[in-house]
């Protein structure tokens, strides 16, 4: 008896250690991620600083019908889902063709110094690399005077409408490709050498054993990626734009964070900040879900 | 028996909604505890030296944190800061009161972070506002302290003196209710935005601009000059640019006009972004005007032509500084201070450099101005800071003391060297001018008859002048002087405020009167998605995305999306106060 009360506390024992070990975690979420999620009443209100959190008056919907009244919208909502998309294709894209040549280095010095030049940019913030950009890509920067060599026109790529997309997209995969490359390359990794050795014994080229190994053994992270990064659509890189856009080119930069920002942030509408907020975040939620049961549906495969 | 401890059996996560509700009132009681009811004088007499006195000290040290507007170029001296320089000490001297700096920043980046201390409800003790908007936000919400009696006890004679000269404006501008919240800046009624001409450049290339010495010139004028500073490069750099513009209007504040279209539309009559009373007796927004229309022509056709700057809208105020800073653009549209702040700049990098400045006149030769609105700028005190008199006594040693003692050399011997040396005046704790309205054209006369020796030295009113007249003198005695400070106070001064008062006696100023200034009710939602629209036609219309015609789909869209909204409600306000 006395002995099998021991046994018991002990089970107990560990299993609380293990729980305990959780509590950080949990408090974090709940102090950071949980707690501060009753702000979004705010939404609902027209929230006074002053007044506080539950002295303000309820209004409604009153936000999110003036967000959906606001002539640009339905622009800003287009260059958001336009810029965010492109940026994921591109971005998974050039990180998948980047780490399956990367992979074929054999010189491990060479791979290991291409790698962290790749990284690079992505440590860097874009309050950094926006006057880098700015300066590459102005009248007199330097694309501008290669295009002048070539016997091509200036073109105002900062201040262009037809332009300033591809720059934004373009330099953001240049950005960020190398980082998000790391993941692949370790699906890489895990895939077995086995099945090369077998492919080359049966006489499959270099593209056949990518075409048939390496990109099915990557798949699942692929899809794991994709599904994730659909919860970002409606986030298009506020810092990035906010750094580099201007007025002329409002019109085609202009998303929803950097809108918002301008219109309410500024303009101190914060009940409106809140709620076009809380929009995005249902959006990222629901793309969220379905891509995950889409994922179920066709390759079996889910986050959870 | 329930105790507290039945709480257990309840469901997790109806304690943890408990847990996190409790946790939010903590939160929201912690913000509350800022509030007190203000200290009358007789209270703050505890902690003073000599109790309502305008420059008494405190008896132990007492701390203020503030919001400071910086600028780009202050010249402070090495080790110097924002936060520790010589008007702070002299502050810490003084009134035994330390001042620290909550935050610094300029221009747009400040209104962001009035904007987020007002969000958080961490306001500094000490601040400056940039708008009636805002002050009346931080009324509506009772964030600031009420100065009314402190200025009436504190504020020296002569600090009252000015505020009055503007017929009572000034203050009336700051006061809600009848209260006075907050210490305004003054506005002096102004003068047009003038156009800077780089004077080497015209004589290395032989033109003679404005041949009868009016001091104006007429578009054309301009135009022509720009041209053959783009054909032949005087400043050499292998790569000119035309007349460099900021992106946004901001004309209603005469002293953020540098770099603004405001001189264009001068030449058509059009005031773009003023309230002013149309022909019916109607209230008109400026920017939708048949005038403005035509400026934007005008802008059009300069762009197309490359007369203005091909990256027109894309660049910063920073980055046009630079292009004079360079010497790949020598026009410059801005106020008559602009040699002190910006364009001593292309002084340092270039000591053959000087400027002359004009007006813009239009078809008929006359200039164009409006008055400035009242003061757009107020000093206001946190609610519950302890003592809010510092705020007047502050003003009371800058815009009284500091600005009127004869003898500051020994008095104030580190100020009195700031000043001699041209450190700008934003270093001060308070970013504001504090000066009767007639204040421009007076110092003017002090400095003109003291350089002629008319005046003896301790019969000018102003140290500021004072020292100005030292600097003109030395600039005139050799005009090739590395002294950027001489060279920056004759342009400013005799270049610029000279031919203010030479138009202003000859009578070549045609005013406008604003018809309102201020905001509205429906403005809180409208005005940013308007002025977006605004500023975003505009620069279509300029850079010929959009035909000049767009212009009126502009207007239409601007009525619809909340303009004649705003125009009944200020006509409603307008009738109700008649």
């Amino acid at each position: 008896m006395k002995q099998g009360k021991l046994k018991a506390r002990g089970r107990l024992g560990t299993g609380a250690m293990y729980h305990m070990m959780m509590l950080p975690g949990i408090l974090f979420l709940l102090v950071f991620s949980y707690i501060p999620m009753v702000g979004v009443i705010t939404a609902f209100q027209d929230y006074v600083p002053a007044k506080g959190m539950f002295g303000s008056e309820f209004v409604g919907l009153k936000h999110f019908i003036y967000m959906f009244k606001l002539p640009d919208i339905a622009q800003v909502i287009s260059n958001t889902l336009v810029i965010a998309i492109a940026k994921i294709l591109l971005g998974t894209l050039m990180a998948i063709i980047f780490s399956v040549l990367l992979n074929e280095i054999r010189v491990k010095y060479v791979k290991k110094s291409v790698q962290t030049i790749v990284y690079l940019p992505h440590f860097l913030s874009w309050v950094v690399l926006a006057s880098v950009v700015v300066n590459m890509f102005s009248l007199d920067g330097i694309v501008n005077q290669m295009l002048a060599f070539f016997g091509l026109d200036h073109i105002n790529f900062l201040g262009s409408n037809t332009w300033f997309q591809p720059l934004i997209i373009g330099t953001d995969v240049w950005k960020e490709f190398g980082y998000s490359s790391i993941v692949y390359l370790a699906a890489i990794t895990s895939i077995d050498p086995g099945l090369y050795e077998a492919a080359g014994m049966d006489g499959a080229s270099w593209w056949r054993k990518v075409w048939h190994i390496t990109l099915p053994g990557m798949l699942p992270i692929i899809l794991l990626m994709g599904v994730m990064s659909l919860t970002n659509i409606l986030s298009a890189g506020f810092d990035q734009i906010y750094n580099l856009y201007n007025p002329v080119v409002y019109e085609t930069g202009d998303i929803l964070d950097t809108y918002v920002y301008r219109i309410g942030l500024v303009g101190r509408q914060y009940s409106f900040g809140t709620a076009v907020g809380l929009f995005k975040s249902v959006i990222g939620i629901v793309l969220l879900l379905s891509a995950n049961q889409l994922a179920k549906k066709y390759t079996d495969r889910k986050i959870f | 028996m329930r105790t507290k401890w039945s709480m257990k059996s309840k469901p997790l996560t109806k304690r943890l909604a408990v847990l996190s509700m409790s946790a939010l009132m903590v939160t929201a009681l912690a913000a509350c505890g800022g509030a007190s009811t203000p200290p009358t004088a007789e209270e703050a007499g505890k902690y003073e030296v000599t109790p309502g006195d305008p420059f008494s000290a405190y008896k132990d040290e007492i701390t203020v944190t503030m919001g400071r507007v910086t600028t780009a170029n202050p010249k402070l001296p090495a080790g110097d800061t924002y936060e520790n320089n010589a008007y702070t000490r002299l502050v810490k001297d003084t009134f035994n009161a330390q001042i620290t700096d909550q935050f610094e920043a300029n221009g747009e980046d400040y209104s962001r972070q009035v904007s987020l201390a007002i969000a958080s409800g961490e306001l500094p003790d000490m601040m400056r506002v940039d708008s009636k908007d805002e002050l009346k936000e931080l009324v509506d919400n009772d964030l600031i302290e009420d100065l009314t009696t402190i200025y009436d006890q504190y504020a020296t004679d002569n600090i009252k003196q000015i505020y009055d000269s503007y017929d009572g404006r000034a203050l009336d501008n700051a006061t809600i209710d009848g209260r006075l919240m907050g210490l305004p800046a003054t506005s002096l009624d102004s003068a047009p935005t003038m156009v800077w001409v780089r004077q080497d450049w015209l004589d290395l290339l032989g033109i003679q601009l404005d041949p009868d010495g009016d001091g104006a010139i007429s578009l054309e004028e301009v135009e022509k000059t720009a041209q053959e500073f783009l054909k032949r490069d005087p400043g050499q750099t292998g790569n000119p640019v035309g007349i460099p513009f900021v992106n946004t209007l901001n004309t209603t504040d005469y002293n953020a006009s540098a770099y603004t279209m405001l001189g264009v539309a001068s030449t058509q009559g059009a005031f773009p972004q003023y309230w002013m009373n149309g022909e019916d007796g109607k209230i008109v927004y400026g920017s939708t005007t048949e005038e403005t229309k035509q400026m934007l022509g005008i802008m059009a056709d300069w762009f197309k032509n490359g007369i203005i700057d091909p990256q027109f809208g894309t660049r910063t105020f920073d980055d046009i500084t630079a292009l004079y800073t360079n010497g790949q653009s020598g026009i410059a549209f801005g106020p008559w201070h602009i040699p002190d702040w910006g364009l001593i700049s292309v002084k340092q990098m270039d000591k053959n450099a000087k400027f002359s400045a004009y007006t813009l006149e239009d078809a008929d030769g006359n200039v164009n101005v409006a008055h400035a609105n009242p003061s757009n700028q107020f000093i206001v005190v946190r609610k519950g800071y302890e003592h809010p008199e510092l705020a007047v006594k502050i003003v009371n040693l800058f815009y009284d003391k500091l600005a009127n003692d004869k003898d500051v050399a020994t008095t104030m011997p580190e100020a009195a060297k700031y000043q001699e040396t041209g450190v700008d005046g934003s270093t001060r704790p308070f970013n504001i001018e504090v000066n009767s309205a007639t204040s421009l054209l007076d110092d003017y006369s002090d400095v003109v008859r003291g350089i002629k020796g008319e005046i003896g030295l301790d019969e000018v009113r102003t140290t500021e002048s004072k020292n100005n007249i030292g600097s003109i003198k030395t600039y005139l005695s050799d005009m090739d002087t590395d002294d950027v400070t001489a060279w920056s106070k004759y342009h400013s001064r005799i270049n610029g405020v000279g031919l203010i008062d030479k138009l202003t006696q000859e009578n070549k100023f045609v005013w406008m009167t604003p018809a309102f200034s201020g905001t509205t009710s429906s403005m809180k939602q409208t005005w940013a998605n308007l002025t977006k629209l605004e500023q975003e036609s505009f620069i279509k219309i300029v850079t010929g995305s959009e035909p000049l015609d767009y212009f009126d789909t502009f207007v239409s869209n601007w009525k619809k999306q909340g303009g004649d909204q705003v125009i009944q409600e200020i006509e409603d306000e307008i009738a109700s106060k008649q």
